[in-house]
């Protein structure tokens, strides 16, 4: 293995209006990556517009000022490209990957979207789209079970007012009232150059995307108003424990158990990783051994513990368990809450340290193998901390985890303000 | 304005190269891999010729709980033990079946492989299968699959398919099973399905830098212990189509949403057609900027989205349609859905949709080309399918020059509108008389 955590180049360039470019060259395959991180997120929402930057992500896709409605997916699809976008409390990002000889194309779509989205945006699309995210949150938050855990459990992790408060989907009555001047105004303020970090990754020279985005972007003005979120950063501790109990149309009671911990990119943050991985990945892990071999209370597929990787504000660490068959939640949220109170308590072995950073540092050569894992993790450095080249300090900074730094995170984040959500089937509760 | 006006158009192509193959025979099995220079991660994949055809009718699912039973300890190590080890390493030990194939494999950096084999090989050849533990897997497998069920889509899944190969075939039940055929389930059933099929060699699948792996000694760990020749493999299935289309209502009582599949038999996966086939599935639901998914989704807004394709394995294949719309439009939905399913079979693809359905199948090749995972996959498709090494050069090939009549002419002759069948697990208090109302076909009791 490398000592470094990215054996390959990196390459930056900040235009004059202020987009800065990032490129990692890697000839392995004929492919390459593009990928636009843009520094807003549903952190950015107002009350009454909670999901906006969610919906505003769909909109990307109808069209700008060259590009006909529908025809961004037809161009990159037609040219043999994979392509995506999400948005999250923290960003919203773009991607695709095509055969490398589209790079030119790939960048001229983005372009377009950055810099001409307003004139083709219509009522028309807005309520299409808008009924498009509807049934997305009807198929992944409201026809499953559990499905609403996420965002039951925002709000009790953070207060009324915190960027995090809610959740990046949004509500429905929110969506239903969204109108078309909001959204103008949203990529006017927002999809601005200076706002946005381009990465490209893969089968490219550092100095032919550095030309070729100067020749796309070049000309969009910066803006230098752009509002930042809410600072989020200082969650006062309450002292309390947040206790919800849900009855559901679910088959086995389920629970939760939730803290705020650290954000994303600071060390403390680290060391949850490890914990967590230590807690709840794997057969190994001690939510596994303890709760689904052990004392057989827990289903094997469905006990995990990982942390959401926020890094505007203290991100949460959440553990979670699903009883089998006969063991009520009651039960069950009793041994989940053991195993996690003993982080505090019971400390880790070298064997359970050792465990857990051998799966870490392979799942970041796994997240590593694509160009486009690779190009997403440039454009978050390079947006949340200023410096692609972090991204080589991350593999070692999890290596260098000490069993003595996890007992202390335990101690401090697992003391107070515990959040436990707990679904109970309907019929028993 | 400041933006550039003028689509630019493509570069110089980059050629497709896939990794050089390595085929061998060692230790009693063959070997296949791919020589991916430089690669700090590799892939080790043991197939076996043992897929979920394979299982007899009323045991499904007996490979998934054989799969978990696999970890349960071993001859040289109890469960928890395994887990250590394996997870040690940085890796674990994924596991997956089709109807023609199971596969056991771990991804880890490379100078960890020979040690991830020979624990990988240990769990597959020398399982412990303690009854007690054996068990206990079975019952956590039926809850698994009683959580899994509870999600809309598994029981819509399960009546299509019935409906189309009929239950009392094994192709004609869930793939994995149900929550009720693995609670049936006997320790003997598992111990003997093992025996039968687990010791026989196998294919051994390695994608990695080969310089730095000894590829005789994986398969010396990965096949020791092992006897018995391939499988008899029998051949393509005759499936019958409908002579009518017909509607089955599954009842998801308050449900939000209704989980479509339609679908119908289709030919296996060595019929000539297949790449013409896979060409008018593409333009008619297989992309985002497929017909369904334009029509349901940008067009109306039914839908977070709807895919359709042809899916093929040895012996038989199906086109199916899926999808999740809004309860309230159940009905409309359904009747665009058979539609332009009615008007492809009718009236075949365009150039212009065509010339994006072959490049996006065409380009994808090469974006696959990237992850030891991706090529280990591709090694497999050549390994099940009897395929020669330069296959997916020649399928690049062969997607690229298809043209609209041959992909025209595989639409007219595979898609059969008014044989499908038309599932839909919804609400059926709210939407019943909505689907009789289409009269789209008889509503099956």
């Amino acid at each position: 293995m490398p000592d470094s955590g990215y054996p390959w180049p990196i390459q930056t360039s900040r235009l004059d209006n202020g987009l800065r470019v990032v490129v990692s060259e890697d000839r392995t395959a004929p492919a390459v990556a593009v990928n636009l991180w843009y520094d807003v997120g549903s952190r950015h929402e107002p009350a009454g517009q909670t999901g906006f930057a969610h919906l505003f992500e769909h909109l990307m896709f109808e069209g700008s000022v060259n590009v006909a409605k529908t025809e961004h997916m037809k161009l990159i699809q037609g040219s043999g490209g994979s392509l995506n976008a999400t948005t999250n409390p923290d960003r919203t990002n773009y991607f695709e990957t095509v055969p490398a000889e589209h790079l030119e194309l790939a960048l001229w779509l983005e372009a377009d979207r950055m810099g001409g989205l307003v004139p083709a945006l219509t009522q028309e699309t807005l309520d299409n789209q808008r009924d498009v995210v509807k049934n997305e949150r009807r198929q992944r938050y409201e026809n499953v079970p559990y499905g609403d855990a996420w965002l039951r459990l925002l709000p009790l992790l953070y207060p009324p007012g915190h960027p995090y408060h809610h959740a990046t989907i949004g509500s429905m009555a929110d969506l239903n009232a969204a109108d078309l001047a909001t959204f103008q105004a949203f990529h006017r303020t927002y999809y601005a150059p200076n706002n946005a970090v381009l990465t490209v990754v893969g089968d490219a020279t550092a100095s032919d995307v550095f030309a070729l985005a100067d020749k796309y972007f070049g000309a969009l003005p910066a803006r230098d108003d752009i509002p930042p979120a809410p600072d989020g950063r200082n969650v006062p501790a309450t002292g309390q424990t947040a206790v919800e109990s849900v009855s559901a149309d679910v088959p086995a009671p389920r629970v939760y158990i939730a803290h705020r911990s650290y954000p994303f990119g600071s060390p403390g943050y680290n060391v949850i990783t490890v914990l967590a991985t230590i807690l709840g990945s794997g057969r190994g892990s001690r939510l596994y051994q303890r709760l689904a071999d052990g004392e057989r209370i827990a289903q094997p597929d469905l006990v995990g513990a990982y942390g959401v990787d926020l890094a505007h504000a203290p991100a949460p660490l959440i553990a979670t368990a699903t009883a089998r068959p006969g063991v009520s939640g009651e039960r069950l949220a009793e041994g989940l809450a053991d195993v996690v109170d003993e982080l505090a308590t019971v400390p880790v072995t070298a064997a359970e340290l050792d465990r857990a950073k051998a799966l870490l540092s392979t799942g970041w050569w796994r997240q590593l193998s694509t160009v486009d894992g690779r190009a997403d993790l440039l454009g978050r450095y390079t947006t949340q901390f200023g410096d692609p080249a972090r991204i080589a300090e991350q593999l070692p900074a999890l290596l260098g985890v000490t069993a003595e730094q996890i007992a202390e995170a335990a101690a401090d984040v697992l003391a107070t303000d515990r959040v436990t959500l707990t679904y109970l089937p309907e019929e028993t509760s | 304005m400041t933006l550039i006006a003028d689509r630019p158009g493509p570069g110089a192509a980059r050629p497709y190269r896939f990794p050089p193959v390595v085929r061998r025979t060692a230790a009693g099995g063959q070997v296949v891999a791919a020589h991916l220079p430089g690669q700090n991660l590799a892939v080790a994949l043991l197939l076996l010729d043992v897929g979920a055809g394979q299982e007899p009718v009323g045991k499904e699912g007996l490979s998934g709980v054989l799969a978990k039973a696999l970890e349960e300890g071993t001859a040289q190590r109890d469960a928890a033990a395994y887990a250590l080890a394996v997870e040690g390493l940085g890796t674990a030990l994924s596991t997956g079946l089709d109807w023609d194939s199971f596969q056991a494999s771990v991804v880890i950096p490379v100078d960890r492989l020979s040690a991830a084999v020979e624990l990988l090989a240990e769990a597959v050849r020398t399982p412990k299968l303690d009854p007690a533990d054996v068990r206990r897997v079975r019952d956590d497998e039926a809850t698994a699959l009683r959580m899994d069920w509870a999600n809309p889509g598994p029981r819509a899944d399960a009546a299509l398919r019935a409906d189309l190969f009929g239950a009392q075939n094994r192709w004609g039940r869930p793939m994995h099973g149900d929550p009720e055929s693995v609670a049936g389930l006997d320790v003997e059933d598992v111990t003997v399905f093992h025996s039968e099929w687990f010791l026989r060699p196998g294919t051994l699948i390695v994608a990695g830098d080969l310089d730095r792996i000894d590829l005789d000694a994986l398969a010396a760990a990965a096949f020791a212990g092992t006897g018995g020749g391939p499988a008899v493999r029998g051949g393509p299935i005759e499936v019958p189509l409908h002579s009518e289309r017909r509607i089955i209502l599954v009842d998801r009582p308050g449900s939000v949403q209704s989980t479509l599949r339609l679908g119908h038999p289709s030919p296996h996966r060595a019929h000539p057609d297949h790449v013409a086939m896979t060409l008018a599935g593409t333009v008619l639901g297989g992309a985002f900027t497929s017909r369904l998914n334009h029509l349901l989704r940008e067009v109306h807004g039914y839908t977070y989205g709807i895919r359709g394709d042809f899916a093929a394995s040895r012996r038989f294949g199906r086109f199916a349609v899926s999808s999740g719309v809004q309860t309230a439009v159940t009905a409309l939905a359904l009747v665009e859905a058979v539609g332009e399913i009615t008007r492809t079979q009718a009236t075949g693809v365009t150039e212009d949709e065509l010339e994006v359905a072959r490049s996006w199948r065409a380009g994808q090749l090469s974006v696959e080309l990237q992850s030891p995972r991706a090529i280990a996959s591709a090694l497999t498709t050549l390994v099940v399918h009897d395929l020669p090494d330069d296959y997916h050069a020649r399928l690049r090939e062969s997607l690229l020059s298809a043209d609209v009549d041959q992909v025209s002419a595989a639409a007219a002759t595979h898609l059969h509108p008014e044989a499908l069948t038309l599932v839909i697990e919804g609400d059926a208090a709210v939407i019943r008389a909505d689907l009789e109302a289409t009269a789209l076909g008889t509503l099956l009791p």
